[in-house]
C-alpha cells in the first residue's frame, strides 16, 4: 500500500481552510487535489482519478447536497462533508444523501484525518471478500457464530443488540443516522421510536463499555446517530 | 321667531294657492257663462283647478277644502238663484254631491301619489348617499379617512354637525376625534371622557346610547367595536324611522370598511414579521457561518503551527495562545447565537427521547479535542436514564457548566459529574461539582443574570461576557426543570445543579 498515493479531492471556497487541509493531507501522504467550486470539481471528478471527495457545502455555485447526489449517481468514491452549518437535520440529510462523514467546522487536523482513514479503510474493504470477522481494540465480532468477546471473554448479547452492534460494526467509523439504524433493526413501518433505540443502545453499552457516559466503542452523535469505533 | 315665520309661510302659501285657483276658476266659469258655454264645463274648469290645488299644496287637507269650496263658489256663482247658497232645482244636489265626491277622490288621490313619489324620491336620495358613501369607503385608506367620509355624509343628510370617534385595535378610544362642521371643513377636536365613552359602549343594550346633549351610535365590527357616530340630541329626537334604518346601513358599511382595514393591516403586519423572521433566520445562519470558516481557518492552522513547532517552546506557546482563544471565539459564538434564540422566544426545545448518558458523553467529547486538563469522574446510576429532550440544547448545558468548571479549577484537579434519581419527587438531579476557589455568596443570586460579572473575579482571569450560565438557565427552564448553584460542602468548589423531571 505504501507505493500508492491515495488521491484526495478538496471542494473547499475558503482557501484558508484549503490550505490547512492540504498541509494536513500531504503530510500523511495522501495525493492532494483542490478547488474552489462545484463544476470544477465535477470535471475533476471525471478526468483524474480521485479516491476520495472532502466536500464544502456552502459552493459558490451549487449546494453540496446537490454535488453529493450527483456523485452517487455514478459513484461510490467516500465522500466526506466540511460544513460551518451544524443544523443536525442538515447533517442527517448530507449523510442520507449519500455522504459518507460529516465533519463540522470548526474542526482539527487529527478529527478530519481520522475521519479520512476510516473512508479509505472503507474503500478497500468493500473491494475485498467480506470478512467473517470485525475487531476493534478489544472487541470482537464473528459473525458466521454470532459471537461477540470482549477481552477474549464471551459477551451475551440479545439478539437486537447483536443486530445493533453488528450494523455498526458493517459500518465501522461512518456514522449511522438513528432513521437508518431504527429502519434496520425494526423494520421500515416501525416508525421512528427513539426510545426504543435508547434504551437497547445503553443495554448493549454496559455489556460492552466500561463507563457508560464515557464509552469506548459506540460514539453518540447527539441529533444524528452511532459511530462505532473503527481502529 | 324665523322658525315661526317660517311656519306661517308653509300655512299661507297653500293657502293663497288654494284661494288663487278658485277665483281663476270663477273668472273663468263667468267668462263662458257670458259666452253661452254650457255649465257643465264650468264644473270641469273647477275639479281642473281641485286637481291643480291638490298637486301644488302638501298634504290632502288643501284638496279637500278646495273640493268642497269649489262646490259652493259653483252653488254661489252659477246656479238659481245666482250669488245665493240657495237652490232653486233641485236636480242640481246631484250634480253638487257628484262635483264634491270626483274634487275629494281627485284630491286625495293626487295627494297620495305625490306623498309616494317624494318617499321615492327620498329613498332615492338615500341609497345615492349610501352608493356614494360606500364608494368613498372603497377608497378609503385608513381610519381617519373613513371617519371623515362617514361623518360628512351623515352631516350632509342629517343638515346637522356629526362628529366620528374611532376606536384602536385594543378596543380603546382614540384621543381625537372628528366632527363636520360645515359642507367643507372637519375639525379634530381632543375626546373627553374616554373612558366613560368606553365603559357606555361596552354596557350599550340598545341602538344608541342617549346622552344629554348627543346620542352615540357605536360602530360595531366582526370582533370588537370600532367607533362611535356622534349625533346632536336634537337632531337624534327627530329622526324618522326610515332616516334611522338610513343611519343604520351607513354605520354597517362603515364597520365593514373599517374591518377591512383593520385586517388589511394585521396581514400587512404579519407579512413584515415572517419577513423579518425569515430575515433574521438567514443572518444568524450566514453570521455562523461565516464566523465558523475564518475561525476554522484559524484554528486549524494554529494547529499545524503547533505540531511544527513542538520543539520550540517559546513560538509553540505562542501559537497555543492564538488556538484558544480562538477556540474562546469560536464559543463564544455559539452562545450568541443560543442566546439570540432565547431573547426572541424562539428557543423551542425539539424534544425526542434521549438517553441522559449519551448527552454527558458529547458534552465530554466536545473537550476531548484538546488534551483534558482536567480528572473528569462520571458518577452515573446503572439504570438508564431516559428522558424527552432537546438533546442538541441539553449538551450545550453540560457544555457550559463543564466549561464553568474547568475554567475554575486547577490543573489536574476533579471535576465531578454526578447523575442521581430522586424517586421521591420524580426527578432526576445532574450535579457538577468542581473544585475551585467556588462562588462568593453576593454572587449566588445573580449567577444565572445575563451579563452578569462578577466582581469579585481576578483581573487577569479571562471570562466570558456572562451568557454561559443565563444560556444554562433559559435551556433548562425550556425543559421544566431548574438549575441552581452553591459551594460545596466537603471541600472548598462550586456545585451546579439540575433538576429534570422524568416524566
Amino acid at each position: 500500500m505504501s507505493a500508492y498515493h491515495e488521491a484526495i479531492l478538496v471542494v473547499e471556497d475558503d482557501s484558508q481552510i484549503r490550505n490547512f487541509i492540504k498541509y494536513t493531507i500531504e503530510k500523511e501522504g495522501y495525493h492532494f487535489w483542490g478547488c474552489s467550486n462545484a463544476q470544477t470539481a465535477m470535471s475533476l471528478l471525471v478526468t483524474e482519478k480521485i479516491d476520495l471527495l472532502i466536500l464544502d457545502l456552502g459552493l459558490p455555485d451549487y449546494d453540496g447536497i446537490e454535488v453529493i447526489k450527483k456523485v452517487r449517481e455514478w459513484s461510490d468514491l467516500p465522500i466526506i462533508v466540511v460544513s460551518a452549518r451544524d443544523q443536525d437535520q442538515e447533517k442527517v440529510l448530507v449523510l442520507d444523501a449519500g455522504a459518507d462523514d460529516y465533519v463540522t467546522k470548526p474542526f482539527s487536523a487529527n478529527e478530519l484525518l481520522a475521519r479520512i482513514r476510516v473512508a479509505i479503510r472503507h474503500l478497500y474493504r468493500s473491494g475485498e471478500m467480506k470478512s467473517n470477522f470485525f475487531e476493534v481494540d478489544n472487541l470482537r465480532i464473528e459473525f458466521d457464530t454470532r459471537t461477540v468477546t470482549l477481552d477474549s471473554k464471551m459477551v451475551h448479547l440479545t439478539p437486537n443488540e447483536y443486530s445493533l452492534l453488528t450494523l455498526l460494526a458493517k459500518n465501522a467509523g461512518k456514522v449511522m443516522t438513528t432513521d437508518t439504524i431504527l429502519k434496520e433493526i425494526w423494520g421500515v413501518n416501525y416508525g421512528s421510536d427513539t426510545q426504543a433505540l435508547r434504551a437497547l443502545m445503553a443495554g448493549l453499552r454496559r455489556k460492552i463499555e466500561q463507563t457508560p457516559g464515557m464509552p469506548h466503542y459506540i460514539i453518540t452523535e447527539i441529533g444524528v446517530g452511532y459511530r462505532l469505533r473503527d481502529a | 321667531m324665523k322658525q315661526q315665520k317660517k311656519l306661517g309661510f308653509q300655512f299661507i302659501f297653500p293657502f293663497l294657492i288654494l284661494i288663487f285657483f278658485l277665483g281663476s276658476a270663477t273668472l273663468i266659469g263667468l267668462f263662458f257663462q257670458t259666452q253661452n258655454i254650457s255649465e257643465t264645463n264650468i264644473v270641469i274648469i273647477y275639479l281642473l283647478f281641485v286637481l291643480l290645488t291638490a298637486r301644488l299644496t302638501e298634504g290632502f287637507v288643501y284638496g279637500i277644502f278646495a273640493a268642497f269650496s269649489s262646490t259652493l263658489a259653483f252653488n254661489y256663482f252659477f246656479t238659481e238663484p245666482r250669488y245665493s247658497l240657495q237652490v232653486n232645482n233641485s236636480g242640481y244636489f246631484i250634480t253638487f254631491f257628484i262635483m264634491t265626491s270626483i274634487a275629494v277622490i281627485t284630491s286625495a288621490l293626487t295627494s297620495k301619489i305625490k306623498k309616494s313619489a317624494n318617499i321615492a324620491l327620498e329613498k332615492e336620495r338615500e341609497m345615492r348617499a349610501l352608493y356614494f358613501l360606500t364608494n368613498q369607503l372603497t377608497d378609503a385608506t385608513d381610519y381617519e379617512g373613513i371617519a371623515e367620509t362617514i361623518v360628512r355624509t351623515l352631516s350632509d343628510i342629517l343638515q346637522e354637525r356629526v362628529a366620528c370617534l374611532c376606536f384602536d385595535e385594543n378596543g380603546n378610544p382614540q384621543n381625537s376625534f372628528v366632527q363636520c362642521v360645515s359642507k367643507e371643513h372637519v375639525i379634530y377636536r381632543e375626546t373627553q371622557n374616554v373612558n366613560d365613552i368606553r365603559y357606555r359602549i361596552a354596557e350599550l343594550r340598545t341602538a344608541y346610547f342617549e346622552g344629554e346633549e348627543f346620542c352615540d351610535w357605536p360602530i360595531y365590527g366582526r370582533e370588537s367595536v370600532l367607533g362611535v357616530i356622534r349625533i346632536p340630541k336634537s337632531c337624534n329626537m327627530n329622526l324618522t324611522e326610515s332616516q334611522k334604518k338610513i343611519i343604520h346601513s351607513m354605520i354597517e358599511s362603515t364597520a365593514l370598511a373599517m374591518d377591512r382595514l383593520r385586517e388589511e393591516k394585521a396581514r400587512h403586519k404579519s407579512n413584515q414579521e415572517i419577513m423579518q423572521e425569515r430575515f433574521r433566520a438567514t443572518f444568524l445562519r450566514s453570521i455562523s457561518h461565516d464566523l465558523r470558516t475564518p475561525l476554522s481557518g484559524i484554528m486549524g492552522t494554529a494547529e499545524i503551527l503547533m505540531d511544527q513547532t513542538k520543539d520550540n517552546n517559546e513560538t509553540y506557546e505562542m501559537i497555543s495562545a492564538i488556538y484558544k482563544d480562538a477556540d474562546w471565539l469560536h464559543s463564544m459564538v455559539e452562545n450568541i447565537l443560543n442566546i439570540t434564540k432565547i431573547q426572541e422566544g424562539k428557543l423551542v426545545p425539539r424534544k425526542q427521547y434521549e438517553a441522559l448518558e449519551e448527552i454527558i458523553e458529547s458534552a465530554l467529547e466536545h473537550f476531548k479535542r484538546r488534551e483534558l486538563e482536567h480528572r473528569i469522574i462520571l458518577d452515573i446510576p446503572e439504570q438508564v436514564i431516559i428522558i424527552q429532550m432537546d438533546g442538541k440544547l441539553m449538551m450545550q448545558v453540560f457544555i457550559n457548566l463543564l466549561d464553568n468548571a474547568m475554567k475554575h479549577s486547577e490543573k489536574d484537579s476533579e471535576i465531578i459529574v454526578r447523575v442521581m434519581l430522586v424517586p421521591e419527587t420524580d426527578q432526576v438531579e445532574i450535579s457538577i461539582l468542581d473544585s475551585g476557589e467556588g462562588i462568593f455568596d453576593e454572587d449566588i443570586p445573580h449567577i444565572f443574570q445575563m451579563f452578569y460579572a462578577s466582581k469579585n473575579l481576578k483581573k487577569e482571569e479571562k471570562h466570558g461576557v456572562g451568557l454561559g450560565l443565563s444560556i444554562c438557565q433559559a435551556i433548562v427552564l425550556a425543559h421544566n426543570g431548574t438549575i441552581y448553584a452553591e459551594n460545596r460542602k466537603d471541600m472548598a468548589g462550586a456545585v451546579f445543579r439540575i433538576l429534570l423531571p422524568l416524566h
